[in-house]
């Protein structure tokens, strides 16, 4: 198997003594290279430490993770560094691109941290910024750009460095419906033509509703997993809902309740 | 209510406010030091001239309050800053502006009471380190020194208006900002520089010119040290100095980083854009501030090494001005003359007197050497040359290890002022007595016996003929300190002037007294001198700290987003370090290396007076005092480093 992500029996624990928050419960899944996979859950059923302990933000309280053949107990936190820097994209709901730092420079950053010569990183800079479409705005600093341009130049940044693995934590928090949807377009683009492997967390069903395969997360758990196959996009996210009302998750229904919106 | 709430503030902040803490306390600290000084009882008892120094000190703290009050108001917006987003969750809770501003007060007053006490115990050691310089400077035993309550009482004072002044200030802030701003404040990015290829030029011009004016301040130095007037130019020097110092600093500050942007290379590589990025944003918009503190920093660094070198010039000068412990010249006949035996009645009863040298002056009525210097012609026609015989003087010379002279025929002259050795004095042949005398030299190195311009000493026969017109004797006295001010007392007269008025003289130069008078006098220049460069210091790098640690709010986002990146924590703390060093050194560097320039004018102007021994000293002294600012720098940078590395750099393990 083309296995670029394997997570066998990982839990976390948080908090120390009497208060100790269990939120992850002995996960394992594996994400297929080339695939683009979606995790939802209520909030606060782990989406973000699940996350967190594969971009090697934090650590695991047991169990195994494995990225691209690496197991990440067995690196140091240099390494780790090197390997965020190396095998990792990252997209976040916001607070994604230095505000300090132009468009271009924010977009370059992955590279100049693998200290890349300067031929290369234009070389670069030109291929991320045309496929993504933010290569009128490169001088430009973020408070100049709106929100969805905002998170566009973030994935632009996020693959400049061809990384393994591209991880999004509710991108389109922060996006009203119309532009999720167009970050959702993106990412499909992304991973198409571009080949990027995506794991991304969100509580949004129509935004679930775009990956290849749906996990879902209750109190730390594996719940259920959809797979796509053949389906369409609008079929996918009826099935979304279905699983959702199921889990019973609050915020789950969130603002694609309306069948039309989707 | 609002006092618990600000009492937990203070103490939830206290690693913020540790910085603005140890700073305020240390000003406090100097400031109770040295209005014990003023206030001193010791010292008020041990001369008149103390008197003096007490007004000048009051005169300086005060003025150096005003300084504190007006700085620590501005780091206190800093403080602000730091907090904006807390306050305006406070006023979106519905707590009022005014309460904020009263949390901020009583917060600000906890602080102030507990800088108070903290900065009065410091102060209470400092005051007996000052204290054993002064009395070193004195040349009093050390003995621990007793508190004044006026100068407790005065340092009280003194914190409280300034605490109420920069209070005001942060009111004044808090009143105008609105609620807006006080959230999203950190939203706004600083805006870029508009033209910085002509701050660039800006930079390069202005420090020209401040290269330009340390050369013309030599250049003036060496007029006044030769006694030729050139104070306007020297004002005018140290105007364009200070000007074109800020200027270039405000220049450098908004250039600095657009001309190594330029450089594409150095972008791309690790952090580096980051780095400039950060600076460009801070710099620009702290560029005037920048320039005051290199101004503050140099005027502290000159002001000590003039203090340390006009010290160490005075105590060699005393050597050469009163070379015998007690001199007596006077006109020969003057009526109001003391008798011989009569003043040295008077003088045994505070010193015993161990040998005398009597001497006098003599003169040809003629000014053949006066002719050559511009004491001549029109308003100078009873100016006349003035001789001494070569046996008294070398009499004078053999018990101070001096050179004694040899004379061939010849003639050589000594030299009080310095502009004497640019006349011709060797075209003069003097003829007295049908012989001449021909030139055998100069010097401007011997003590001073006499206090005309310049004599000429000649072989004994050539005074022949002449008529003496000053009595002279030098007097050894046993060694040790005794009451010079009433010795001076009583050996003093009163006269008429020629213009009928009356007034008082001495004939009598007693080296002891010029001694204790010089004294009193650079011990109040080199404390003061020390106080207000230890308060700049401190000011500006307690500034340059606060600013520093008030946007680390802001950054610890930015290094979040760095370590997502990959960035490790080894990298992640070279950044953070270029980041905060090249804000710090901005100011700094200029003012410190002007140590080097400003020693060597010192000691171009000592030379100058003749007192090249002393060049050694004012190097070690120029070094001394760059090193101890260094330490200072140093260890405010450290502070400000560590704390904002704890801060900003994250790690997960
Ligand atoms: N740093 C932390 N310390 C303590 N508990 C945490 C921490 N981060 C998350 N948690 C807890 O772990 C659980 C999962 O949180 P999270 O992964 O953020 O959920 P989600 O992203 O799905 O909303 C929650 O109960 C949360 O309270
Ligand atoms: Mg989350």
């Amino acid at each position: 198997m083309n296995e670029i992500l394997d997570i066998r029996n990982v839990t976390k624990y948080y908090g120390s003594g009497s208060v100790v928050t269990k939120a992850l419960d002995s996960i394992s899944f594996s994400v297929e290279k080339g695939s683009f996979t979606a995790i939802m859950g209520a909030s606060g059923s782990g989406k973000s430490t699940l996350l967190n302990v594969i971009s090697t933000i934090d650590r695991v309280s047991a169990g195994e993770i494995m990225i691209n053949g690496m197991f990440l107990n067995d690196l140091n936190e240099d390494e780790l560094s090197a390997f965020r820097r190396d095998q990792l994209g990252f997209i976040f709901q916001e607070y994604n691109l230095l505000d300090t730092l132009t468009v271009e420079e924010n977009i370059t950053l992955p590279l100049n941290l693998k200290r890349v010569g300067l031929t290369e990183t234009q070389r670069e800079l030109k291929r991320v910024s045309e496929a993504l479409g933010v290569g009128d705005q490169l001088k430009k600093f973020p408070y100049e750009l709106s929100g969805g341009q905002r998170q566009r130049a973030a994935c632009a940044r996020a693959i400049i460095t061809n990384p393994a693995l591209v991880l999004a934590d509710e991108p389109t928090g922060a996006l009203d419906s119309k532009n999720s949807k167009a970050l959702m377009q993106t990412f499909i683009m992304m991973n198409r033509s571009l080949g990027s492997t995506i794991l991304m967390v969100t509580h949004d069903p129509v935004v679930g509703s775009y990956a290849d395969r749906v996990l879902f997360l209750k109190d730390g758990r594996i719940w259920s997993e959809l797979y796509r196959g053949e389906r369409e996009r609008r079929e996918m996210y009826r099935e979304i809902m279905t699983v959702s009302s199921a889990l019973g998750g609050d915020n789950l229904a969130g603002n694609g309740g309306d069948g039309d919106a989707v | 209510m609002l006092f618990k709430l600000a009492v937990r503030n203070v103490r939830r902040q206290i690693g913020n406010y540790l910085i603005y803490f140890i700073t305020v306390s240390m000003t406090v600290s100097l400031l109770f030091a040295v209005n014990n000084i003023i206030f001193s009882r010791e010292l008020s008892a041990f001369s008149e001239n103390m008197e003096l120094m007490s007004e000048g000190l009051t005169a300086v703290t005060i003025f150096i309050s005003l300084i504190v009050a007006f700085v620590l108001s501005y780091a206190t917006s800093f403080m602000l800053r730091l907090r904006k987003r807390e306050f305006g969750t406070y006023l979106t809770l519905g707590i009022t502006r005014r309460n904020i501003v009263s949390i901020f007060v009583v917060e600000t007053m906890i602080i102030c009471i507990f800088a108070l006490a903290l900065g009065m115990i410091f102060g209470l050691f400092i005051y007996q380190g000052l204290m054993a310089v002064m009395m070193n400077l004195l040349e009093m035993e050390f003995a621990l020194s007793a508190y004044s309550l006026s100068g407790i009482a005065f340092t009280v004072v003194l914190v409280i208006c300034i605490f109420i002044i920069s209070s005001l200030a942060s009111a004044l802030y808090l009143k105008k900002t609105s609620i807006n701003e006080l959230i999203h404040g950190d939203r706004k990015v600083e805006r870029a520089v508009k033209r910085p290829a002509v701050w660039f030029t800006v930079t390069l011009v202005f420090f020209a010119l401040f290269l330009g004016s340390i050369f013309a301040c030599n250049y003036f130095c060496g007029i006044i040290s030769e006694g030729g007037g050139a104070a306007t130019g020297f004002f005018l020097t140290f105007v364009v100095m200070a000007v074109s110092l800020v200027l270039f600093h405000i220049g450098l500050s908004k250039s600095i980083v657009y001309i190594l942007m330029k450089n594409k290379r150095l972008c791309v590589r690790g952090g580096n854009i980051f780095v400039l990025r950060q600076l460009s944003g801070t710099l620009s918009s702290s560029s005037v501030m920048i320039g005051f503190l290199a101004f503050l920093l140099l005027f502290s660094v000159v002001l000590s090494n003039i203090s340390f070198a006009e010290r160490a010039l005075l105590k060699t000068s005393l050597e050469r001005n009163v070379p015998y412990d007690i001199m007596y010249s006077a006109d020969t006949g003057s009526e109001y003359a003391i008798p011989e035996d009569q003043a040295e009645n008077i003088i045994e009863k505070y010193v015993k007197i161990l040998d005398k040298k009597p001497y006098g002056l003599y003169t040809s009525g003629r000014s053949d050497f006066y002719g050559q210097t511009r004491y001549s012609g029109e308003g100078y026609e009873d100016t006349t040359d003035v001789f001494m015989p070569l046996s008294e003087f070398n009499l004078l010379c053999e018990s101070l290890d001096c050179e004694p002279l040899t004379l061939d025929n010849e003639f050589f002259i000594i030299a009080n002022i310095p502009e004497i050795q640019n006349c011709n004095m060797q075209d003069v042949i003097f003829e007295w007595n049908g012989k001449e005398y021909g030139y055998k030299g100069l010097s401007m190195q011997y003590p001073m016996f006499s206090y005309t311009f310049f004599y000429v000493v000649v072989p004994d026969e050539a005074v022949t003929g002449m008529e003496k017109v000053i009595d002279c004797i030098a007097y050894d006295a046993e060694n040790g300190s005794f009451d010079a001010s009433a010795l001076r007392e009583e050996l003093s007269y009163d006269y008429i002037t020629s213009d009928g008025y009356q007034s008082t003289a001495c004939d009598y130069r007693i080296r002891e007294y010029s001694r204790q008078y010089q004294n009193a006098q650079s011990a109040v220049l080199v404390v003061g001198a020390l106080f207000v460069s230890a308060i700049f210091l401190l000011m500006a790098m307690a500034i340059l700290a606060l600013k520093t640690l008030s946007g680390l709010a802001d950054d610890k986002k930015r290094y979040l987003v760095l370590y997502r990146l990959g960035m490790g924590s080894g990298e992640q703390s070279r950044t953070l370090f270029k980041q905060t060093f090249t804000f710090f050194i901005m100011p700094f560097a200029v003012a410190v290396l002007s140590s080097i320039p400003t020693a060597i004018i010192t000691n171009n102007i000592v030379s100058t007076v003749g007192m090249d021994s002393l060049a050694s000293r004012i190097y070690t002294i120029a070094a001394v005092i760059a090193a101890v600012f260094v330490i200072v720098y140093l260890l405010y940078y450290l502070a400000t480093y560590l704390i904002a590395k704890r801060t900003v750099i994250y790690r997960n393990y």
